[in-house]
């Protein structure tokens, strides 16, 4: 029962959070706000028996990118821009709203889900390396690229904010 | 672990680090575009050598060195050294950063030659990004208020288009409890419909619209003419061929390998591609019409090659077994990365003289530069499909493959298509040898630019006449089917 | 009640869309990185949510690389945006209509 309470204030904060992202005028709340659906988020990760992840999406969601956002909001002084609506905003609710009745459908009646039970949660942290780094089975390879994608977006991010 | 496999990729971001570095010390700028050639051409020689050493697998079957992968290698090798060629004019502008300039031209092409070659959804999504984070930044790299907002602008919507890319992926976990393909086909392939299981046939669209956005296919192609407008214009180039080649390659490993069977799947998505196709046609071709830009013009030219070059993904799709759909668009792609990067190395040329990209400004062109115009007007006319080019066998190998699998509405409809591109393209070869020059003074270029540019010409010329060696190779390619 | 993997679908599937949403309907880029930001969290719930069930971590190694690329891409996105700061000089930043066209 403690689970399913859990679970519905959890989803309910982590939308009213992101609906507020969307609707609020003022930027610097609506950051705010994005921080807390991504602390929610995290706690739907320990739902899920997800605690390794719980805690990096705390440490980079919620640590580097949102300190980055706050950052360029105000660098750029975006406040007192607020946050307008582009001239299409009716065509985009209606393709958001297709999309989400397209998804609920299909996953609602989706008899190919993994069903059951999920086993009993267990620490995830040293099966996760395992199953990053086995050279046999494992992820080596995307997370070579990774490091790779991530020297690239430093020399980037270094090179476009410079002066010229 | 065979790490032999990884020896163009390895070599490459060696290269790419080497010239940031040697971009601290080294005062002629342009030695630095030569370390990156002398790259790529290692990457090339290096990819030949496996070619010889026959298919293999690493990583747990993660990354597959096949006849398939190898080719695009090649074929983004070819295409990076060409950018690199026809940048050496362009980048003399920038007082800094040229090495990071080439560099990250060095780590797209790693990520682009990885989406080819990797057969598991994670190290595709990641390669994807690695090739498309290195294309933002170099389309805002000018810093200036076209360039910029070019860059955020394709960083955005990229990054959109990857949200739902990912999201077709997870529900296509979620249905096989796997990422990687050939298990994935191995849980798709007995199944009687999808009437069960409506998350995985969304999953699989979702991921077309993903991969759409990368070949810039209609519906999913609003970001590219302002990207191509305001991006430097051999990273358009970049951008038009390269990008498009990669995400091909992606789409054809992807669909034939993960959901070639059952033979009920493969008739759909074949369809779906063969809609998309007919619309990027349509849509790219009727709106340059309109372009007064031609950068604006290549770009949707651009949108409009995808489509044709989709006809060849609904054969595939149509007969899974036959593999003309395949082959054709090997052909298609190789052809088309030399007819557009020359287009692009011309309007390099004259738009580093005259300062500008309208059409009107190309008047009399003819007179002013006469090798760069006809180079030009015959690059146009190969983008059209008139012989003796290598657009015109390429676009009848793919309409052959097209009518071989009943798709005759298709095909018809490419073919008008390329008569109302002929209108566009055309003109802007009538206001270059027609129209009267605004100036008299000539077009200087770097022997760089003209040696990228007398190659593609070359090319296209050579493909145009003998196209039977390379469609000799590009029927013989197969990729490693598990 | 228990809660099963439909629920985790669910919200996820109502994250998205409110991402997409935003990030197709407003004009100030930070706000349209912030909503691409909660698709990519929808994504990782749903990730997260067949990683539980099937009793593998695949989905949940997924998830880790989709933090690191969406780390890497707000870090561009915001150069980009403090890039173009810089050119205007002013407070008119990042005026990009997504669906312009």
């Amino acid at each position: 029962m403690g689970t399913v309470i859990t679970f519905w204030a959890l989803a309910v904060a982590s939308v009213v959070a992101a609906l507020a992202v969307v609707f609020l005028r003022d930027v610097f709340r609506a950051a705010l706000f994005l921080l807390a659906s991504f602390i929610a988020v995290a706690g739907i990760f320990l739902l899920l028996s997800a605690d390794f992840l719980a805690a990096i999406q705390v440490l980079i969601y919620v640590g580097a990118i949102g300190v980055l956002i706050v950052f360029a909001i105000m660098l750029t002084r975006e406040v007192k821009r607020g946050n307008p609506w582009g001239r299409m905003r009716f065509l985009a609710a209606i393709a958001g709203a297709l999309l989400l009745v397209t998804i609920v459908l299909a996953v609602v009646n989706t008899a190919g889900w993994p069903g059951g039970t999920p086993p009993p949660p267990q620490a995830t942290t040293e099966p996760l390396a395992m199953r990053l780094f086995d050279l046999e089975t494992g992820f080596v390879l995307p997370f070579e690229i990774a490091s790779v994608l991530l020297l690239a977006a430093v020399i980037g991010a270094i090179v476009l904010v410079r002066e010229r | 672990m065979n790490f032999d496999l990884l020896t163009p990729e390895l070599g490459l971001c060696g290269t790419a680090l080497l010239v940031i570095l040697a971009d601290l010390v080294v005062e002629r700028k342009t030695v630095l575009a030569g370390l990156s050639v002398v790259g790529l051409l290692v990457a090339i020689g290096l990819t030949l050598w496996l070619w010889g050493q026959g298919p293999a697998t690493a990583f747990g079957g993660m990354l597959v060195m096949d006849q398939f992968a190898l080719f695009f290698k090649l074929i983004l090798c070819g295409a990076a050294i060409l950018v690199i060629l026809s940048s050496v004019d362009y980048v003399s502008k920038f007082p800094r950063f040229q090495g990071e300039y080439y560099g990250l031209i060095l780590f797209s092409a790693v990520g682009m030659m990885l989406m080819a070659a990797t057969r598991e959804l994670v190290s595709i999504y990641i390669s994807l990004e690695l090739a498309s984070i290195s294309l933002y930044i170099l389309a805002g790299f000018l810093k200036d208020h076209r360039s910029s907002e070019a860059g955020l602008k394709y960083l955005l919507l990229g990054a959109v288009a990857s949200a739902v890319l990912l999201y077709g992926m997870a529900l296509v976990f979620g249905f096989s409890g796997t990422t990687h393909l050939d298990k994935i086909a191995g849980m798709v392939g007995s199944l009687e419909g999808l009437g069960a299981n409506p998350g995985l046939l969304l999953g699989i669209v979702l991921m077309v619209a993903g991969f759409g956005f990368k070949i810039a296919s209609v519906p999913f192609q609003m970001w590219v003419p302002d990207v191509y407008e305001g991006a430097p214009t051999p990273i358009t180039a970049y951008l038009s061929v390269a990008s498009k080649a990669a995400g091909f390659a992606v789409i054809l490993r992807v669909f034939i390998t993960a959901f070639g069977e059952p033979a009920w799947l493969s008739q759909n998505w074949g369809m779906l591609f063969a809609i998309l196709s007919a619309l990027s046609m349509t849509v790219g071709n009727v709106v340059a019409l309109a372009q007064g830009n031609i950068k604006r013009m290549l770009g949707y030219s651009s949108i409009a090659q995808a489509g044709y070059l989709m006809v060849g993904l609904a054969a595939v799709g149509r007969g899974p077994g036959d593999f003309i759909g395949q082959s054709s668009i090997l052909f298609f792609l190789a052809s088309y990365a030399l007819t557009n990067l020359g287009a692009f190395i011309a309007v390099i040329a004259i738009s580093n003289k005259v300062d500008s990209d309208l059409i009107d400004d190309y008047s009399g062109m003819a007179r002013r530069a006469p090798l760069l115009a006809l180079a030009l007007a015959f690059c146009l006319i190969s983008l059209t499909g008139i012989p003796p080019t290598a657009g015109f066998v390429a676009k009848i190998y793919i309409f052959y493959a097209g009518i071989k699998q009943d798709l005759l509405w298709l095909v018809i409809t490419g073919v008008i298509n390329s008569v109302i591109s002929a209108y566009y393209y055309l003109r802007v070869v009538r206001v270059m040898y027609l129209g009267a020059p605004a100036a008299e003074e000539g077009v200087p270029s770097s022997g760089a630019l003209r040696t990228a540019l007398g190659l593609c010409s070359l090319g296209v010329l050579v493909l145009g006449i003998v196209p039977g060696v390379l469609i000799g190779v590009a029927e013989a390619v197969k990729f490693l089917m598990p | 009640m228990t809660i099963g993997l439909e629920h985790y679908l669910i919200l996820s599937a109502v994250l998205f869309s409110i991402g997409l949403f935003g990030a197709l309907a407003k004009r100030n880029a930070v706000v349209v990185l912030m909503c691409i930001e909660i698709m990519l969290n929808a994504v990782n719930i749903a990730m997260v949510g067949f990683s539980r069930f099937w009793g593998l971590l695949t989905g949940q190694v997924f998830a880790v690389f989709i933090m690191t690329v969406a780390a890497a891409e707000a870090a561009v996105g915001i150069a980009i945006i403090i890039a173009i700061y810089r050119s205007r000089q002013s407070v008119d930043v990042g005026e990009v209509d997504l669906m312009k066209w």
